[in-house]
């Protein structure tokens, strides 16, 4: 894999993260200014459902809430960076630079502790 | 909040990200006050909002450094290492020290830099040094392409440890505080490691998202992100940083300089403020 080709690959992932997060927001944003945040593009009643509390995301997304997709979005916001180191990982393996695919390694073990473990 | 406010904080949140895209910060030095002054917002929601902003911020400028060869990705990888695991640490601390006294310290560390950064202003780019040591077995050491100056620019870093050791400093900071993180990263490359301001800022910028997601987990699971503040906060962000990283690259490394101090002085007085417990 040449340096361009790396940094093509890394720079892909973020704009990919970037352009979906943005487009999922802005879907939500759009349609809470037609059915309110808590609405439903299908017509169901408004959701009880505190609008910080992403654990009923699946629910909300299958009844077309514009909260979800706001929450869809905000998730694949946050989830772009670990996915960046992820995919530094197997670009400097696939270059087979030992060192750094294990510094990379080191770091997405760190990242998983921190965003799964410590809570 | 009303599609008026909406439209305001969208507003505040393209400079928001400009700025944070150039001086190689998050942006929560803007997103904060103006969210709880201006708009009213609760100040964990800011704050969970502002998590928001420095991963877009990040993000958004970072699709475009890393290709426009701003961002040094072996620099910057190798030193999350310090910060994830500094992030954990800090944390974990949070529990056992006391932050008044901290915050004071980093307020003063912050300001003294700002004075460091003054003296600097004159020059454009730091003195090249062959590299030695871990900068030669890291490869911590490389060129960028200058559009102010016209020409491809070589540098190497130096004091990689002292750099790496201010980098967990940095990580602990912000598990511990949750501010100041992209000004310490960006102090440490351009001070420590004697790093091209700009390639300092963009690989800040490179790093505080994955500072970030290390703790929105910890955000998310609070209920402290909510969609209606974050949506038009990352939108207006990723919109600011977008442009922001097209000026990059044309900007010199001196005007780069010049918008960092302002925001390295706002976020040392902050500090200090909230350490004395005076301010709002």
């Amino acid at each position: 894999m040449t340096p361009d080709r790396f940094r093509a690959v890394v720079s892909g992932v973020l704009i990919g993260g970037v352009v979906s997060s943005a487009a999922l927001i802005a879907l939500g944003f759009t349609a809470s200014l037609a059915v309110g945040w808590d609405g439903s593009l299908r017509g169901l009643a408004a959701t009880t459902r505190s609008a910080s509390d992403f654990s009923a995301i699946g629910i909300g997304l299958r009844d077309l809430r514009p909260i979800a997709f706001a929450q869809a979005g905000l998730l694949v916001l946050v989830a772009t960076p670990v996915v960046r180191v992820a995919a530094s990982f197997v670009a400097f393996v696939l270059e087979r630079d030992r060192l750094y695919a294990a510094i990379t390694l080191g770091v997405l073990a760190v990242l998983l502790v921190s965003l799964f473990v410590l809570r | 909040m009303n599609p008026i406010a909406d439209l305001g904080i969208f507003v505040v949140c393209v400079g928001a990200g400009l700025i944070g895209a150039l001086a190689g910060v998050g942006g929560g030095i803007i997103v904060v006050p103006a969210l709880t002054i201006l708009f009213g917002v609760d100040v964990h929601l800011a704050i969970g909002a502002s998590i928001v902003s420095v991963i877009a911020t990040s993000s958004g400028a970072s699709a475009a450094y890393v290709r426009d060869r701003m961002t040094d990705m072996r620099v910057g990888m190798f030193l999350e290492l310090a910060t994830t695991v500094g992030a954990i640490a800090g944390a974990l601390l949070a529990a056992v020290v006391a932050p008044p006294l901290l915050l004071i310290l980093l307020g003063i560390v912050l300001l003294g830099s700002a004075a460091q950064q003054v003296l600097r202003l004159g020059k454009e780019l730091p003195p090249v040094f062959e590299p030695s040591g871990l900068a030669v077995r890291l490869r911590l050491s490389g060129t960028y392409p200058d559009k102010a100056l016209g020409r491809e620019v070589a540098y190497a870093a130096q004091r990689v440890p002292l750099g790496f050791v201010l980098m967990g400093f940095a990580g602990v900071v912000s598990g511990l505080l949750g501010i100041g993180s992209g000004a310490l990263k960006v102090l440490a490359m351009d001070g420590a490691m004697r790093l091209p301001m700009k390639v300092s800022s963009a690989t800040s910028n490179f790093m505080i998202g994955v500072t970030a997601a290390a703790s929105a987990g910890i955000y998310l699971s609070r209920g402290d992100v909510d969609p209606r503040i974050a949506a038009p906060v990352a939108l207006g962000v990723l919109l600011g940083a977008t442009i922001g990283a097209r000026l990059l690259p044309r900007l010199s490394n001196r005007r780069v300089r010049l918008i960092f101090l302002p925001v390295l002085l706002a976020i040392g007085l902050e500090t200090l403020a909230r350490g004395l417990g005076v301010g709002p």
